[in-house]
């Protein structure tokens, strides 16, 4: 009896730091958040307690916010999808590699990530304007007579997106991909499959709970860049990050800001569950 | 079935030879074991005939055939793997089923077949099972009945009971051998287990540092050992070190004088299996005293090690006939015949 009590008390000691950090740091303010959302503004008086979803249905009914949206999820799909095609071919190599740099390798993969979003993203700003790194070397080796609109465009946003969001996805899912038994592999390519024949029904299946957790968290990452598409995307381009910050701070509407953070929140979660469906019906690797 | 021929095949690894040279004729329908330690370039071997490894030198031929360079998708071996490398997604069925879709059969065919070659392994009722809810043996099985339902060209058995225990690899070690003479394929299994060699195969082929010691019967392995390092690799034996000093005669270090077969004079070493010395035996061409340091009782044999001067000490194996054993600290008289005595150069 004694012993299992202590057992209790250890995981309790383990459990609670982290838990209590969770429900103080972060539920609260969201309940608080939330309730605010519910609230009224009312220019010139800032907030006022009220108790409607008039917020809520601001943000559906002025097609300007919706676009922000449905802008928002669209850039989220297309960089998710660019790291995991390009991502999936890196981290199979990085997983399969008997060099002897293999950590060298990864920590190249990892670098990026010591430079934080927004000197990053100083350094497209550098590369895409029309004075730029591109620009110049295409004009000057003739290739362009006009520069290129690439500063803020959907264009640059999604680059400097995927630049950011690549070495998670790399990373998740080698880790993955290490776990797979190469003889697994070998096996299948010794019983006639070619190699993408191997790929699609040994290699993919079997690394599915690497793919979806790579593409939830930089999806989620995408939803909720802020640096990237405020320095790329310039002040006309706006994506939901930027915008929950412009109502607070700018607008000070703070139950409107309220309503898009939850907004964002909602249509992540959502969409990342509908995924989660989606793919455990096609495959049954999460049944393990 | 087919014949397979290797011809000077080699894998360079940078500097370092994993395999140096290899040639090989194995008939259709041959049982062939490569045995050695680990290291000596027998699953390197195995994994250029299937095709998994590029060899750097030499041909591969399969019937006839050469595909040496061929991807491994494209040649017709059935590989079973030391991990089983069962697919973890798929059922036992889908599994053995898989091999056929490749090779884009009628799925009636396939079913059939798949079938089939479950029954072989006596897993059917087990088809619809994930290759986790199998015990180790089961997933053995699966993993032999998938390269079976290929009807492959050549059957590559890499280390496939190690991961078995002792009595089981005993049973599926002879239902392999047994399915293996049914269906009259051509077998190459890789192992380091002498035991397992010796139960199996047709004919063995022991390796070392990448090349090939010796090719024969389980007999000439043993009886006539090719070199010093088949001699101490296959079945137990003492080495005294010491020299040739005539026809048939051998001075250990000890300076024991000792008859054993011919051999070149000079220094030697002379190789004594452990069954071959007697205790008190008559008509042997040896006859030495010594005295019984250690005993080891095994069941139906004992063993002892016997000190037959300051520097020469020898393994016995007696076989237990129920009479009193000498024990530690006895006086005896080891005799042997001159023929039990193998001599290897230096």
């Amino acid at each position: 009896m004694i012993a299992r009590q202590r057992t209790h008390l250890t995981a309790a000691g383990l459990v609670g730091p982290a838990t209590l950090y969770v429900g103080i740091g972060i539920l609260l303010p969201l309940a608080i958040l939330f309730r605010y959302s519910l609230n009224q503004f009312v220019p010139g008086k800032f907030m006022v307690d009220a108790l409607t979803v008039e917020n809520y249905v601001k943000f559906f009914t002025d097609i300007y916010y919706y676009s922000v949206l449905t802008r928002t999820v669209r850039i989220a799909l297309i960089t998710t999808l660019i790291c995991l095609v390009t991502g999936f071919p890196l981290a199979y190599v990085l997983a399969r590699t008997r060099s002897r740099h293999k950590n060298l390798l990864i920590m190249l993969v990892v670098l990026p990530l010591f430079v934080g979003n927004a000197v990053r993203a100083a350094g497209w700003m550098v590369a895409f304007g029309n004075k730029g790194v591109i620009n110049a070397s295409l004009m000057g080796i003739g290739a362009l007579s006009q520069p290129l609109e690439i500063m803020f465009t959907e264009a640059a946003v999604i680059v400097g997106i995927t630049a950011v969001n690549l070495p998670f996805m790399v990373l998740t899912l080698q880790s993955v991909i290490e776990g797979i038994d190469r003889s697994v592999e070998e096996a299948a390519f010794n019983l006639g499959a070619t190699p993408p024949q191997m790929a699609r029904r040994i290699l993919l299946p079997l690394a599915m709970p690497g793919v979806l957790a790579g593409t939830i968290l930089t999806f989620i990452l995408s939803m909720n860049a802020y640096a990237t598409p405020v320095l790329l995307g310039g002040p006309r381009f706006q994506m939901m990050g930027p915008l929950v910050y412009n109502q607070f701070i700018q607008q000070n509407n703070w139950p409107f800001g309220g309503a898009i953070a939850f907004i964002l929140m909602a249509a992540t979660l959502l969409l990342t569950l509908a995924a989660n469906l989606m793919v455990q019906q096609r495959y049954r690797t999460a049944e393990t | 079935m087919a014949r397979l021929e290797l011809i000077d095949l080699s894998k360079r690894y940078g500097e370092h030879a994993a395999v140096a040279g290899v040639t090989l004729d194995v008939a259709d329908g041959e049982f062939l074991v490569l045995l050695g330690p680990s290291g000596c370039g027998k699953t390197t071997t195995l994994r250029m005939i299937a095709g998994l490894v590029e060899p750097s030198d030499g041909r591969t031929q399969i019937g006839g055939t050469d595909v040496t360079y061929l991807p491994p998708w494209r040649r017709n071996t059935g590989m079973v793997f030391q991990s089983y490398a069962l697919f973890p997604h798929m059922t036992v069925a889908e599994n053995v089923a898989f091999g056929l879709e490749m090779r884009k059969l009628a799925k009636a065919e396939i079913e059939v077949r798949a079938r089939e070659a479950l029954r072989l392994v006596r897993l059917e009722a087990f088809a619809g099972r994930l290759p986790r809810q199998l015990s180790g043996g089961q997933q053995q099985r699966v993993a032999l009945a998938r390269a079976l339902a290929i009807r492959p060209d050549v059957l590559l058995l890499d280390e496939p009971l190690s991961n078995l225990d002792a009595k089981l690899r005993e049973e599926v070690r002879i239902e392999i051998r047994e399915l293996q003479g049914q269906l009259g394929l051509t077998t190459i299994m890789v192992t380091h287990d002498q035991e397992e060699a010796l139960t199996v195969a047709d004919r063995l082929v022991v390796m070392a540092e990448g090349e090939i010691r010796q090719i024969g019967s389980q007999r000439d392995l043993y009886e006539r050992p090719a070199d010093r390092f088949v001699a101490g690799f296959v079945g137990r034996s003492t080495f005294l070190d010491g020299r040739v000093t005539g026809p048939g005669e051998f001075e250990t270090a000890g300076g024991l004088q000792l008859k054993c077969r011919d051999g070149a004079p000079g220094a030697a070493a002379l190789v004594l299996r452990p069954e071959r010395l007697h205790l008190g035996g008559a008509n042997m061409d040896n006859r030495v005293p010594g005295k019984v340091e250690f005993v080891s009782y095994l069941g139906p044999v004992l063993e002892l090690h016997v000190r037959l001067s300051p520097a020469d000490r020898v393994l016995v194996q007696l076989p237990n006939r129920g009479d009193a054993a000498p024990a530690v600290g006895d006086e005896i008289e080891l005799t042997w015949h001159r023929d039990a005595g193998m001599v290897f150069a230096e």
